[in-house]
């Protein structure tokens, strides 16, 4: 089960199923501390500050930089996508993929959260032109 | 009248792009789709995953939009296709 780590100097947090050995922004020895998934809730963001759509553009821009594959340059579709993010982040709680609708399963849920696995979408995988499922990811040509 | 629906979303760019195929697939043929949007209304939401078993199968494991889907047949159809596929799908 993953589990919240916080680094007692910096305070970093880590979510998975073990802290890593080494601070990754400290560099200090077996730093992190099981902590509650509020307290990590409240340093990973304490003014409760919503993530706004340019941001979340800017921040999957970066993500894919140094990936295979790209935000797809046809910015109608991306602005349309987006407008469907933020509104069941609104609406649902987590900015779920437009092109797929929540099961109630939380587990399963959590998959649909973008970005999410798209590699292995078999509208990517082994594609030339692969895109994930809804084409905000494109294969980089 | 065949008993057919088609489950969409409005900031889908798949339905976006299927929707004027649907329209003028009713207008051509003798068939109509309910048209149940599903991110904005939670009872077509929650209709679309009471055929949770037939449609995931079908769709890659998921609900993914759109998805057509008849009624009677339990017959179902996902993603972007193109007008001919869709209109054979529909004749069956
Ligand atoms: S399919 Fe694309 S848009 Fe949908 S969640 Fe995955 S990455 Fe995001
Ligand atoms: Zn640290």
């Amino acid at each position: 089960m993953k589990k919240y780590w916080r680094c007692f100097v910096c305070n970093d947090i880590h979510y998975g199923v073990k802290p890593p050995e080494q601070c990754p922004t400290c560099m200090v020895l077996n730093a992190y501390v099981e902590i509650s998934p509020d307290e990590a809730k409240k340093v990973t963001n304490p003014s409760g500050e919503k993530f706004d759509r340019e941001k979340f553009l800017r921040a999957i821009e970066e993500f894919a930089k140094k990936n295979e594959f790209q935000v797809n340059p046809d910015q109608e579709k991306v602005q349309m996508l987006l407008e469907g993010l933020f509104n069941n982040e609104q609406n649902h709680g987590l900015k779920y993929c437009p092109c797929r609708l929540i099961t109630k399963d939380p587990d399963e849920d959590l998959k649909l959260v973008c970005p999410c696995h798209f590699l292995v979408h078999e509208t990517y995988q082994n594609k030339e032109d692969g895109e994930c499922w809804c084409g905000l990811f494109v294969k980089r040509r | 009248m065949k008993n057919l629906i088609m489950f969409w979303a409005r900031e889908c760019p798949h339905c976006k792009r299927m929707m004027p195929l649907v329209n003028r697939l009713e207008k051509e043929e003798d068939i109509s789709f309910e048209k149940l949007e599903i991110w904005h209304n939670e009872e077509n939401a929650d209709l679309m995953r009471s055929y949770r078993d037939i449609i995931a199968p079908k769709c890659g494991g998921q609900l993914r939009t759109p998805t057509f889907l008849n009624k009677e047949t339990e017959d179902v159809l996902c993603g972007e296709v193109e007008y001919e596929t869709l209109k054979e799908w529909t004749s069956k």
